[in-house]
């Protein structure tokens, strides 16, 4: 293999490995997900799976072909946390295959930050592209479809048995499509490959011979400590097995019409003893607060009495000052 | 701590696991096993491409382990068949999600057959010396297609109880020993109690004990023959690339197996189990029809070639049974020892129409359900 190899196998040759490179990772995030009840597929979920397998081209495209272009994959707020979580993801497997090429194919040094310079390219070209080859590629297909169904309404073919009909209308626009479809993913490639060219013009050729690159690159992979890459993996699936597990709803999601639940609440258990010892604390409390009511009757009452008391020795003081009011002098008259 | 350096360094003490792991090598030689195991080497190195044999295993392993678990509550009755199902779908905890997994992983199952099928075929891996393989391989393929079409059968609903009948009718055709395989499957006239129970032992006990003992054999020939390898590459380069089983192919197998797992997960989530009404000797308004990966052999018998009691057996029986044929001479046919499928045209296009057209048909068969009533 040489540098001088073509934009199509470049833009294939990088971002094919890088695709599938980031897919156990993007797939055990959709998975938990799913369990999470955050995301729902349609019937589209082989299209889906493409999207999520091809994120760093489709990471900027799934906006425009989901509102612009009325395209659902599917609902839920886990869709855009998926594709927003893919991108650090799609860095990393552009960087791990872009290095791959670069040595393996192109012998040439990977630069610094090749899965960022790559993502972002392939990105950009993605937002560009993948929308018209949406548009492109529904226009033909629908065009070929009722092409195909035209020339069943023609006089000799119109007598053409149902299952002969479907098979050979599917055969003529299935053609047309996929011949379509893959010039424009041809076109697609060429294009990543032209962006990419710049950066592998830029980069050092490597200086050994075929076999010492693969050694360096075979060294490149093996991880420094693998037992503690094992035990982090190990965590790393005994964690999201848990999250698993624990958000897997317990009963199916699309009860059969004979087995439907009906909504009950769950009571809570009966516990006789503690019912009774909780009982028997309230029956103390409120004799406790009957007593204390009755002596503050009693006291309310005996407060009465004495005001009352003291009410009439009042009386009886305000009256004595009139019996012994002393009489005017008479002596003192001449 | 002090230090006499005329002592001699002391080694350090075996762990438990290795002290086991040595109890057993000095009984069974265990440690000459798991190195011949596992230091295999892989001409041209590890590839994806040959991780479809160890995913066919873990499926199988998976789907042996659901199995099992579904078989605490399933009853092979015909009277319990359907509500113990239900039963599994409603009242199990998480026993739709259980069995969900099960259906799909039969799926992936035969997606994965036919994958690891054409990787042999394209990289020419059934040439000598590796015939044997090849036999044994096409064998294990014929016992996948049991295993789904005995299974389907296991749930009695509508869809189970006529999309076997349709398929035991089909056997039927058979010239002279037709007759005999129906009613041995069917166990009477009728699909009935005796079908649900034959089904179920043959998917139970029958298939699994002969796909365990046949896969056996073929890993058993694959390590007599050794990998066939890439069919490009210069010595220089081949050399340069040769790994060992341990630990690159493990690596890739375990990631394949993790993208298998989660990807039935994930279906399991997107369409789970539902069952129809419970089977009823009248169809009604269901329309029959067997499993996906036999709709494009149903649609091809809709065709007006294969009309009548003769096109009917032409397109069930005999051309099925020549490409059988055809699939089991092809490593005795095909004796030209050159693998590069660019370089065997006639392999590569027969290849690519019989993907296509079991593609076509099987669209076809979707299709076709707008149109029967």
């Amino acid at each position: 293999m040489n540098d001088q190899m073509s934009p199509t196998k470049l833009g294939f040759g990088i971002l094919w490995p890088a695709f599938w490179t980031g897919l156990p990772i993007k797939l055990a995030l959709a998975v938990l997900f799913l369990a999470f009840g955050i995301v729902h597929f349609e019937t589209r979920i082989f299209l889906a799976f493409l999207m999520l397998l091809a994120s760093p081209i489709t990471v900027f495209a799934l906006p425009t072909i989901t509102l612009g272009l009325e395209s659902h994959i599917g609902e839920g707020a886990g869709i855009a946390m998926l594709f927003l979580l893919a991108i650090p993801i799609d860095i990393w497997a552009l960087g791990v295959a872009g290095r791959t090429v670069f040595l393996e194919r192109l012998r040439r040094e990977p630069p610094d930050g090749l899965g960022l310079t790559l993502w972002w390219k392939c990105a950009l070209v993605g937002a560009i592209f993948l929308p018209l080859l949406w548009v492109a590629e529904n226009a033909i297909t629908e065009a070929s479809i009722s092409a195909a169904h035209s020339i069943f309404e023609t006089g000799f073919l119109v007598g053409t048995p149902v299952p002969e009909r479907i098979s050979i209308e599917l055969t003529l626009w299935g053609t047309v499509a996929t011949v379509a479809l893959l010039l424009l993913l041809v076109i697609g490639f060429s294009l990543v490959g032209r962006t990419i060219r710049g950066t592998v013009k830029s980069a050092r050729h490597a200086a050994e011979n075929y076999e010492g690159l693969i050694t360096r690159w075979d060294l490149m992979r093996v991880p420094g400590d693998q037992g503690l890459m094992l035990t982090a993996l190990s965590g790393v699936a005994v964690v999201l097995s848990l999250l698993f597990w624990s958000s897997l709803p317990v009963f199916t999601p699309h009860p059969h019409d004979c087995c439907k639940k009906a909504e009950v609440k769950v009571e809570p258990a009966f516990k006789p003893l503690e019912t009774l010892n909780k009982d028997e604390k309230v029956i103390t409390q409120l004799a406790a607060r009957v007593e204390l009511l009755i002596e503050q009757q009693a006291e309310a009452e005996l407060e009465k009495e004495k005001s009352k008391q003291k009410g009439e020795e009042g009386k009886e003081a305000v009256k004595a000052p009139e019996v012994t009011e002393p009489a005017p002098p008479a002596v003192m008259k001449p | 701590m002090s230090h006499t350096p005329s002592a001699p360094s002391a080694g350090t003490q075996p762990t438990v696991v290795e002290k086991v792991f040595d109890f057993i090598d000095e009984r069974v030689g265990l440690k000459l096993f798991a190195a011949k195991m596992l230091n295999e080497s892989v001409p041209g190195g590890s590839r994806w491409a040959y991780v479809f044999g160890s995913i066919l295993l873990f499926i199988f392993i998976m789907q042996a382990v659901t199995g099992v678990l579904l078989m605490f509550y399933y009853v092979p009755t015909a009277d319990h068949a359907y509500a113990s199902t239900q039963y599994i779908l409603h009242d199990v905890d998480y026993g739709w999600f259980l069995l969900s997994y099960h259906f799909w992983g039969s799926t992936a199952m035969v997606v994965c057959v036919f994958a690891h099928m054409s990787q042999v075929f394209l990289w020419g891996a059934y040439k000598k010396p590796r015939e044997l393989i090849w036999l044994v391989g096409l064998s294990l393929f014929a016992l996948v297609m049991g295993f789904g079409f005995t299974g389907y059968l296991l749930p009695w609903d509508q869809r189970a109880y006529w999309a076997t009948t349709v398929g035991v009718e089909i056997m039927d055709k058979t010239p002279l020993i037709g007759d005999f395989l129906a009613r041995l499957l069917k166990g009477g006239a009728t699909p009935g109690q005796m079908t649900l129970s034959r089904f179920f032992v043959i998917h139970v006990m029958v298939l699994p004990a002969a796909l365990i003992g046949l896969a056996g054999l073929h890993l058993f020939l694959f390590r007599c023959a050794g990998p066939g390898g890439p069919f490009r590459g210069t010595p220089v380069e081949l050399k340069a690339k040769t790994d060992y089983f341990f630990p690159r192919q493990i690596w890739k197998d375990v990631v394949g197996m993790a993208v298998v797992f989660a990807s039935i997960c994930a279906l399991a989530f997107w369409e789970p189990v539902v069952l129809l009404d419970e089977a009823t000797p009248d169809p009604g308004d269901y329309h029959p029809e067997p499993e996906w990966y036999f709709l494009f052999l149903f649609q091809h018998l809709r065709l007006k070639m294969f009309s009548g009691e003769f096109g009917q057996f032409l397109g069930a029986i005999a051309f099925p049974s020549l490409l059988g044929a055809l699939l089991v001479a092809l490593p005795f046919i095909d004796r030209d020892p050159e693998r590069n499928i660019f370089k065997r045209p006639i392999a590569l296009t027969l290849w690519v129409m019989f993907m296509v057209s079991i593609l076509i048909f099987t669209v076809s068969a979707i299709i076709n359900r707008e149109f029967l009533d």
